[in-house]
């Protein structure tokens, strides 16, 4: 058997850990260089979960109240790849986010927006055979925030994946096609390259959208991809 | 050649994601009745300031107490963990001490659990490892040098294990790059 490790990550592809728009990285940062060590078994494996882990309505979180959350219905919906192409299937993604009205249920959100007593905003799900997952929400709200003066961040769907190895792990966020906040947001565009911003954006599909029901968004989720060890 | 998808950029996990990742039991990584000595390893985050930070998120990933890696198993996957810090920057890891896992090549390791620190502030997770001896063969602890001592953790009472993190500093935590 021919052993395979991770494709090394390209450098330009993360925002820097230090990303002095982004205020609160200053102390958060390692400064030192992180150290280069060989994959071993612990990185390569992950954790693998089944639907044991589902919670009623895991995945439509506009269910998960006795009513229906304020808002406009989204279904979002794409695939789990790694960058050869190949569908990373049975995999879990957990999503997060605000309310309609740009808040989140949490104690720590302050913001002078309502919360919806319809609205938990969490959901989770595994991917199918073919890599695929979807999810129906409404869609987040902006809200503002401290970095800096008049600082809104654009709606967004916080997203979490596993992979088949810890060091496909990501925690990154979905924003939506057209936002003016965009722009003018510091955490979207810590990600150094055009290319890799897009990817964070996700389509507006027709063929996604339910009639007289729900507007759908396509977006996919790329992670690192295996190759042979070289043999030194 | 066919043309690859091109990978996502990782964004900070934010403020507010206990709700959307919550985990029943998460700081437990195996169930009660797991075979091996079964541990706590508790510690704090520290930014560079020096102050708590208690809006993270630790993740661990281990062996069992053979060396085996888990799969799916009643709601979660033994072997996982997920810790949150609290207002006091403090996780407590519950799990069992890992057994021997050979390294790339076949080579020895020390017994060891894979950290995933996420937080607020951070753009994209960290690495490092936690272990629960020192071992000067272990090619992770050689590679890191003078600075080793801190992917240690100190064994405080029986089966008690205490290891902090820390962002930035003169004792600044040796993160790893795969």
């Amino acid at each position: 058997m021919s052993k395979l490790h991770l494709r090394k990550t390209p450098g330009d592809l993360h925002p820097p850990l230090n990303s002095p728009a982004y205020r609160s990285t200053a102390l958060r940062h390692p400064k030192q260089a992180l150290i280069a060590v060989p994959q071993a078994a612990t990185e390569l494996s992950a954790p693998r979960f089944d639907e044991t882990i589902y919670y009623p309505h895991h995945d439509d979180l506009t269910k998960q109240c006795t009513g229906e959350p304020l808002g406009e219905r989204i279904i979002v919906t794409g695939r789990v790849l790694d960058e050869n192409g190949d569908a990373i299937p049975n995999t879990l993604l957990e999503l997060w986010q605000c309310n309609s009205a740009g808040r989140y249920h949490h104690e720590v959100d302050d913001h002078a927006a309502p919360l919806d007593p319809n609205f938990k905003g969490g959901g989770r799900v595994l991917t199918n055979a073919r890599g695929e997952y979807s999810f129906t929400t409404i869609k987040p709200g902006a809200y503002p925030w401290r970095n800096h003066e008049n600082a809104w961040r654009p709606a967004h769907l916080h997203f979490s994946v596993f992979g088949t190895s810890m060091l496909q792990r990501l925690i990154t966020q979905m924003y939506f096609p057209g936002d003016p906040l965009l722009g003018y947001d510091p955490i979207f565009n810590t990600v150094p390259t055009e290319r890799a911003r897009e990817r964070l954006i996700s389509k507006f599909d027709l063929s996604v959208t339910k009639p007289e029901w729900a507007l759908g968004y396509r977006f996919d989720i790329v992670l690192r991809g295996s190759e042979a060890t070289p043999a030194n | 050649m066919t043309p690859t998808p091109g990978l996502s950029a990782s964004q900070t996990i934010g403020p507010f994601f206990r709700y959307g990742l919550a985990w029943d039991n998460g700081e437990h990584a195996f169930p009660k009745d797991a075979p091996g000595e079964h541990i706590e390893l508790t510690g704090i985050l520290t930014d560079g300031a020096g102050t708590l930070i208690g809006d993270a998120m630790i993740e661990f990933w281990q062996a069992d107490a053979e060396g085996r890696f888990g799969g799916p198993n009643k709601g979660s996957c033994p072997g996982f963990a997920r810790c949150y810090t609290n207002t006091e920057g403090r996780y407590t890891l519950h799990t069992v001490k890992p057994g021997a896992v050979a390294g790339p090549g076949g080579g020895p390791q020390a017994p060891h659990i894979l950290v995933c620190l996420f937080s607020r502030g951070m753009l994209a997770q960290v690495y490092t490892r936690v272990y629960l001896e020192a071992d000067a063969q272990d090619a992770v602890l050689k590679a890191a040098g003078p600075r080793a001592d801190t992917l240690v953790a100190r064994e405080t009472a029986k089966s008690k294990y205490e290891w902090d993190i820390v962002m930035q500093g003169g004792r600044e935590t040796v993160f790893l790059d795969f």
